[in-house]
């Protein structure tokens, strides 16, 4: 059994503390030269991780894969793409993360395979060979109508004819991704095989791709099924029984009932994305109405107390609005996709900065709301840095350029010719390498990037970000943000302005009566809470944490 | 111990890292029995909690509840430990003692045992002026950079360190990590910085006369830890691209944040109270540099303070890296630089200490020569793709420099007020140089 933990002080529940950072490998950094970025590329990188503050990252998959869904559509469990390197190349970045304290999960698609995978070939060319029964085969497409269809741009049928075996296979994405059929007790075994073969090399988790649709049955939509819930226990179990301090991260694009379904009794998964909170944020912030976020935290249940909600601003995928009402969406729609090359599926494809128009007190407002919510942060690569999108790239491609790591050639990115790159750096005005690099922005004192490390640096100096408390307050100035999470002896008190303009507002803290907010960033003492109401000013999109300390300790 | 005795235990002892923090818990979270029989040696691992809920790790060695490091002769088992190589468990783990063959064995017998007073983060004894344990205090996961780079000096025959003797390390359910190391004792030594406050008046010459070697030493120690490029490790890298980047950020930050945190009401402070916005413009001046050489690991805490005088020459101490710095940055590869610029700063240190300790300001022209003889030692002797050439050398060291002084002012201001007007004056004087390209 290999262990990680060597380098990491033994902590069960690391993951509720720590800052997740998601990486798309072949835009981060090319380590060989050959216009694709890599393992060996992304070691060289690690103190740049490191020193903003990351304390896990999340690699999107980088498994043998003909790259017709980003890696997602997987060819062979157990190697490396060659384009990313090989295992050697895998095992020694994973020991240079951990000798930084730097973790690493990584995505694995339970749910389907590429159709290259040599599973499916096997599957359809012998129906009654080993692997015959491996994947959902089914005479007609009519069976399971009431499951939905995901991506509604390219996909017409969850079912798709296949003129081999003769047969309609099931796929509750790409038509190239047929679903493995987890009825077949040695698929379910051989997932386990793939689990451990990760583990074993030191990887600290998974992000669990797709995990609601792993069954299907007759008369259900076929998501969130008793059967999927029953596997994930067992994989949990198995991680459990044999190895320490990992990590489950359950991407259930679902309504916050269901997704904590995910989180067991705290016997499923660790953790799992908070997908409708973030669409909430957007509008929140274009609204200039705190509502729908206090509404969304208000209707999510609590979690067990090992579990932890990962929660994002953007990632790789669009950004989706399946989890909003067609009201709502219609809204986002209208503010913040008016080029309608920007919609992708039920969602928008684009990145951070140019969904805030670029404006800084919005992206700072933002991260500032993010990393005040009861869960871990996960940042999207270049995000740090307000990079932007390509919308004339197909697909998610345009929120997968290469990282701008300078102004020189290639934006830093690679050293091979331009045309050789796997998508072209950004080079517009605003947005291009030579606006926006890590370089550059190092040496800005007042950079966005200069800015997030320190969120980041104070974000980790207090546990109460990621284990405490939250309650709400309720404002009568429906513009402010507010509330106050508390763990152990640490009270803190948030408050962010969604309005464009100044604004003041009057918080009930009698509760906290003659304590001292003190300014976190700046530890300014700010007048102790009395009887009445506490005033405070905040300016555009401005936004203040304090501790609330007692007197004598400030 | 109560809870309660625990805390004021260990946060009465120097070696508590965190003095000005609130400690709202501490907790054995494991314990090993050392040895049974009277008198006893109990190995603890104590959690000390702060208000926040983050919290610190500490090394306590105890003898039926009561500090057994007081009384540093009943220490000896664990040199018998370390000489046997002999494994024990702990309720949650293990604690493994590990002999280097050959240099373990010195004297024999231990029959004399002496606590060294000087030591600031960790506890040290010295065994009849022929070995000495370094017990670390403040615990952190993974291997402890002494251990590492003495390893690694040692096995290469690098002749100017106290050789490594073996160590003490435990792995289990709280952290895997170095407890301690048994280094030869060298008996006779002059400590460079008492020597350099000494000599400052009475000697000068003779203290100056030393410092080329110093330069060289030093500059072969960097060769030598640049040397090997198949240990990842150790092997020597180019600097990425954001590397001078990050080390402009770092430094940006620390100043801001040590000046943010300058105490009112502090006279000593007052020369540069409201100046932080004038040196960070300074970094950004220095840090307009292209080549910075190799980054590669380094001693990390370099001061006259950490050499000895010894038989004509000099040895180097103490391979932790800055107590205050957390271990993964400890063990990062940096330029040599760095270690070259601490010895700079020490130099500076020792001229303004020779005023505020001895009350005589030292003779014109002191620290300035020190600089430059120390420094022709180590330009000829440390390889040359290490470290960058002409005024990119300059500025390079005037960064570190800077670092360095920060560091200092961080300190003291926690540690020692006294001397909160050493790094005072060492920016002040920074400040008023002229910029020179």
């Amino acid at each position: 059994m290999s262990e990680p933990g060597h380098w990491f002080e033994r902590e069960p529940l690391w993951f509720k503390t720590a800052v997740f950072y998601e990486i798309h490998l072949r835009g981060f950094y090319d380590g060989n030269d050959d216009g694709s970025g890599d393992f060996r590329g992304l070691t060289d990188k690690l103190d740049y991780l490191q020193e903003i503050g990351i304390d896990c990252l999340w690699l999107l998959p980088s498994y043998p894969s003909p790259l017709r869904d980003g890696g997602y559509d997987i060819a062979d469990f157990f190697a490396i793409h060659p384009d990313y390197g090989t295992i050697d190349d895998f095992k020694f970045f994973i020991d240079q993360a951990h000798q930084r304290g730097l973790r690493v999960i990584s995505d694995l698609v339970m749910n389907h395979t590429s159709s290259d995978h040599p599973w499916f070939q096997a599957s359809r060319a012998e129906p009654d060979g080993p692997y015959g029964d491996w994947y959902v085969w089914g005479d007609d497409d009519q069976r399971w109508s009431e499951a939905r269809i995901i991506f509604i741009d390219t996909e017409p049928s969850n079912w798709t004819w296949d003129p081999v075996r003769g047969q309609y296979y099931w796929h509750r994405f790409f038509s190239h991704q047929p679903d493995l059929n987890y009825d077949n007790p040695e698929v379910q075994e051989q997932m386990l095989n793939v689990l451990r073969f990760w583990l074993d090399l030191g990887l600290d988790g998974f992000r669990l791709d797709a995990v609601p649709y792993l069954f299907e049955r007759d008369g259900t939509n076929g998501e969130n099924l008793p059967e999927t819930h029953a596997f994930l226990k067992r994989v949990r179990a198995e991680v459990d029984a044999r190895y320490q301090d990992r990590v489950l991260l359950a991407e259930a694009n679902q309504w916050p009932g269901d997704v904590v379904q995910y989180f067991g009794d705290g016997d499923e998964c660790h953790m799992a994305f908070h997908f409708p909170v973030m669409p909430r944020m957007f509008m929140g912030v274009r609204r200039e109405d705190a509502l729908p976020i206090i509404e969304i935290l208000e209707q999510t249940p609590p979690i067990p107390d090992s579990a932890q909600w990962g929660l994002f601003l953007r990632n790789h995928d669009e950004l989706t609005l399946e989890m909003v009402t067609d009201e709502e969406r219609d809204y986002l729609y209208e503010e913040y996709a008016k080029d309608p090359r920007m919609k992708l599926n039920l969602g928008i494809r684009r990145r951070l900065a140019p969904l805030l128009d670029n404006g800084r007190a919005e992206i700072e407002l933002m991260h500032a709301m993010l990393f005040s919510l009861p869960g871990s942060p996960v940042l999207y690569y270049g995000d740090e840095i307000g990079m932007g999108d390509n919308v004339f790239l197909g697909d998610r491609d345009g929120v997968r350029t290469p990282m701008q790591w300078t102004g020189d050639r290639n934006g830093g990115f690679s050293r091979a010719d331009f045309a050789q790159l796997y998508l072209p750096p950004l080079m517009d005005p605003v947005y291009g390498y030579q606006a926006v690099n890590v370089e550059a922005q190092l040496r800005q004192p007042n950079s966005l990037l200069r800015w997030l490390r320190r969120l980041i640096a104070l974000r980790k100096q207090h546990p109460v970000f990621g284990l405490g408390t939250y309650e709400a307050l309720r404002p009568d100035n429906p513009r402010i943000f507010a509330h106050v999470r508390t763990y152990e002896d640490d009270i803190v008190l948030c408050v962010h302005n969604l309005a464009r303009s100044a604004q003041a507002v009057e918080l009930d803290l009698s509760r906290y009566e003659g304590l001292i907010p003190v300014e976190m960033f700046g530890q300014t003492p700010f007048p102790r809470i009395g009887e009445l109401t506490y005033l405070l000013t905040l300016g555009p999109r401005g936004f203040f944490w304090f501790q609330l300390k007692k007197e004598g300790s400030v | 111990m109560s809870e309660r005795e625990l805390i004021e235990f260990v946060t009465a002892q120097r070696w508590f890292a965190s003095k000005l923090r609130d400690v709202t818990h501490a907790s054995v979270v494991d314990r090993a029995m050392l040895r049974d029989a009277d008198p006893s040696l109990e190995l603890q691992l104590v959690e000390i909690r702060f208000d926040t809920g983050t919290h610190e790790t500490y090394q306590l060695l105890t003898n039926g509840g009561l500090d057994a490091l007081s009384d540093p002769r009943q220490v000896r088992e664990l040199v018998h430990m370390i000489r046997s190589g002999v494994k024990l468990p702990a309720d949650e783990g293990i604690v493994e003692f590990g002999p280097v063959e050959g240099i373990a064995a010195v004297g024999q017998e231990l029959r004399e045992a002496r606590a060294i007073d000087t030591e600031q983060s960790n506890t040290s004894i010295v065994f009849d002026e022929e070995l000495i344990l370094k017990v670390f205090r403040r615990l952190e996961p993974g291997i402890n950079p002494e251990l590492e780079l003495l390893r690694f000096l040692t096995e290469r025959g690098f002749e100017n360190i106290a050789q490594l003797a073996g160590w003490y390390a435990y792995s289990g359910r709280p952290m895997d990590t170095t407890l301690g190391i048994l280094q030869r004792f060298i008996p006779g030594g002059e400590d460079g910085w008492e020597f350099a406050l000494d000599a400052m008046h009475s000697d000068t010459e003779r203290f100056m006369g030393t410092l080329r070697r110093l330069g060289e030493v030093t500059g072969r120690m960097h060769s030598v830890l640049g040397s090997e490029p198949d240990d990842p490790n150790f092997a020597p890298e180019a600097p990425s691209s954001e590397s001078l980047g990050l080390l402009t950020a770092t430094i940006d930050d620390e100043i801001e944040s040590v000046f943010l945190e300058l105490p009112d009401g502090n006279d000593d402070v007052a020369p540069i109270r409201g100046r932080g916005e004038e040196v960070r413009e300074r970094l950004r001046l220095w840090t307009q540099v292209g080549d910075i050489g190799r980054v590669i690991r380094h001693h990390g805490d370099f001061h006259l303070g950490q050499t000895l005088w010894c038989d004509d020459d000099w040895v180097i101490l103490d391979f932790e890296g800055e107590p205050a710095r957390a271990l993964p940055e400890r063990r990062r590869k940096r330029s040599p630089l760095r270690d070259v610029a601490g010895m700079l700063r020490s130099f500076a240190y020792a001229a303004t200490a020779s005023g505020i300790l001895r009350g005589s300001e030292p003779p014109d022209g002191w620290e300035a020569r020190a600089r430059h003889e120390f420094l022709e030692g180590y330009r000829e002797t440390v390889d040359h793709v290490l470290v960058p050439s002409g005024s990119a050398m300059d500025k390079l060291l005037a960064v570190f420099e800077l670092e360095k002084s920060v560091y200092e002012l961080r300190y003291e201001l926690n540690n020692r007020p006294d001397w909160v007007k050493i790094p005072v004056a060492g920016i002040v004087r920074m400040l008023d140089e002229e910029v020179v390209f």
